[in-house]
C-alpha cells in the first residue's frame, strides 16, 4: 500500500514538475501526515527533494531543474512579462548577474571550474544580444537563470529572438535548414556577423561541457537541437520536455558539484 | 610591456567590452619600437573566446602577431578560450 502510494506521488510529481503537500492530500485523499510520512521516505531515498519555504514548500524530483517558468516564458504566444530578476533586458543587466554564480562554490563546485561555469553562461548570453540586437519578435533580453539540485548546478539561458536558423542564413545561405545551422553554430567556425571575424563562442562552450566530466549542453532553436557532454542526452530530454515550437534559442548546461 | 588584465574586470566575456579593452590597451600603452604586449591574466576569474578574440585582433593589427604575447595562466577558461582562438582563421600562430 505505500509503495503504491508512494509511486502515485512520484507520478504526479513527474508529471506537474513540482507538488505542495496541501495538493497531494487533496488528490490521493490522504491525511495531512500520511502525505508528510510518504515524503520524507521519498527524500531520505534521494528520489525527491523539498524546494522553498514556509508557507511555499514544494517537492520536485532530486536531480531535475525546474523549467517550469521558463518554459511558460518562452512558450507564450504573445509578449509575457517574465520576473525581472530572471529576465536580463539589456546585456548589462546579464552581465552584471554573471558574478552571482561565484555563490556555488558554497553548494559544492570545484573552484577550478567557476571559470568556465562564467565564461560559458557568460558566452551564451552574451550571444542573445549579438545576434538578436533589433531583431527580437516581442520581448528584448534573455532569460536568465541557475539552480542547484541533485549535485548539480543547472544554468538555463533562453532568448525570444529570431533563432539561430534566421540568425545565419542571411549570410550563409547553404545551411538549408535550422538544425543544418544549430549544428554549424556549434561545429565550426561561423558567424552571421559577417564581415566581423567571429564564431568562436558556442565552440567554446561545446569543449568546455563536453571534456569536463559531469557536464552537459543541450540547445534547442526551432526545430534544430543539439547536445554535448556525459548530460547532454538528459539536457535535451529536460528541454524537449519542457519546451514547444521554441522559436528563439534555449540552451540548458550542466555542471557537477561535489 | 605588461598589461594587467585583471584591471579590466575580473569577468571579461562580451565582444563590446573587448572591443573597448583593446582600443583602450592601443591608446594608453605603447611599447617601445621593438618591445612585446605581454597579456598578463593574473586576477582575472574568467575569460570568454569572444572577449579575448576582441582584443587579440586590436593588438595583433596593430603590432603584429609576434610583438603581441599571452602570458602563460593554469585559469581554465583562459587556456580553452586561448585555444579556440588559435584555431580561428586570421588568428593562428
Amino acid at each position: 500500500m505505500k509503495t503504491q502510494t508512494r509511486s502515485q506521488i512520484l507520478k504526479i510529481i513527474e508529471k506537474s514538475g513540482k507538488i505542495r503537500p496541501l495538493e497531494l492530500r487533496k488528490t490521493l485523499n490522504i491525511s495531512s501526515q500520511a502525505v508528510h510520512r510518504h515524503l520524507r521516505s521519498l527524500i531520505q531515498q534521494g528520489i525527491i527533494e523539498i524546494k522553498g519555504s514556509a508557507p511555499l514548500v514544494h517537492y520536485t524530483l532530486a536531480g531535475v531543474p525546474d523549467l517550469g517558468a521558463v518554459s511558460k516564458w518562452m512558450n507564450a504566444r504573445t509578449a509575457p512579462k517574465g520576473p525581472d530578476s530572471l529576465v536580463c533586458e539589456t546585456r548589462e543587466v546579464f552581465t552584471g548577474r554573471l558574478p552571482h554564480l561565484k555563490s556555488y562554490l558554497r553548494k559544492g563546485l570545484q573552484e577550478n571550474l567557476l571559470p568556465l561555469v562564467i565564461s560559458t553562461a557568460g558566452e551564451i548570453g552574451n550571444n542573445s544580444f549579438d545576434h538578436n540586437l533589433g531583431q527580437w519578435r516581442d520581448v528584448p533580453g534573455c532569460w536568465f537563470e541557475s539552480q542547484a539540485t541533485g549535485r548539480h548546478l543547472w544554468i538555463c539561458i533562453a532568448d525570444r529572438g529570431q533563432g539561430i536558423f534566421q540568425s545565419l542564413v542571411k549570410v550563409h545561405p547553404e545551411l538549408a535548414d535550422e538544425q543544418a545551422a544549430l549544428h554549424a553554430a556549434f561545429e565550426t567556425i561561423i558567424s552571421g556577423r559577417a564581415p566581423e571575424q567571429r564564431g568562436n563562442g558556442l565552440k567554446f562552450v561545446k569543449k568546455s561541457l563536453s571534456m569536463t566530466p559531469g557536464g552537459g549542453v543541450a540547445c534547442i532553436s526551432g526545430t534544430g537541437r543539439v547536445f554535448y557532454g556525459e548530460q547532454g542526452e538528459k539536457c535535451v530530454a529536460l528541454l524537449d520536455k519542457n519546451f514547444i515550437n521554441v522559436q528563439g534559442t534555449v540552451t540548458l548546461m550542466v555542471w557537477e558539484l561535489q | 610591456m605588461k598589461v594587467e588584465l585583471k584591471k579590466f574586470g575580473e569577468i571579461l566575456t562580451s565582444r563590446p567590452s573587448g572591443r573597448e579593452a583593446g582600443l583602450t590597451i592601443k591608446a594608453y600603452f605603447k611599447p617601445k619600437p621593438g618591445d612585446r604586449i605581454e597579456l598578463d591574466f593574473t586576477g582575472v576569474l574568467a575569460m570568454g573566446p569572444s572577449w579575448l578574440d576582441e582584443v587579440l585582433t586590436a593588438l595583433r593589427s596593430e603590432y603584429g602577431k609576434e610583438r603581441v604575447i599571452c602570458l602563460p595562466s593554469e585559469n581554465a577558461s583562459v587556456s580553452e578560450s586561448l585555444g579556440i582562438i588559435e584555431q580561428q582563421p586570421g588568428q593562428q600562430s
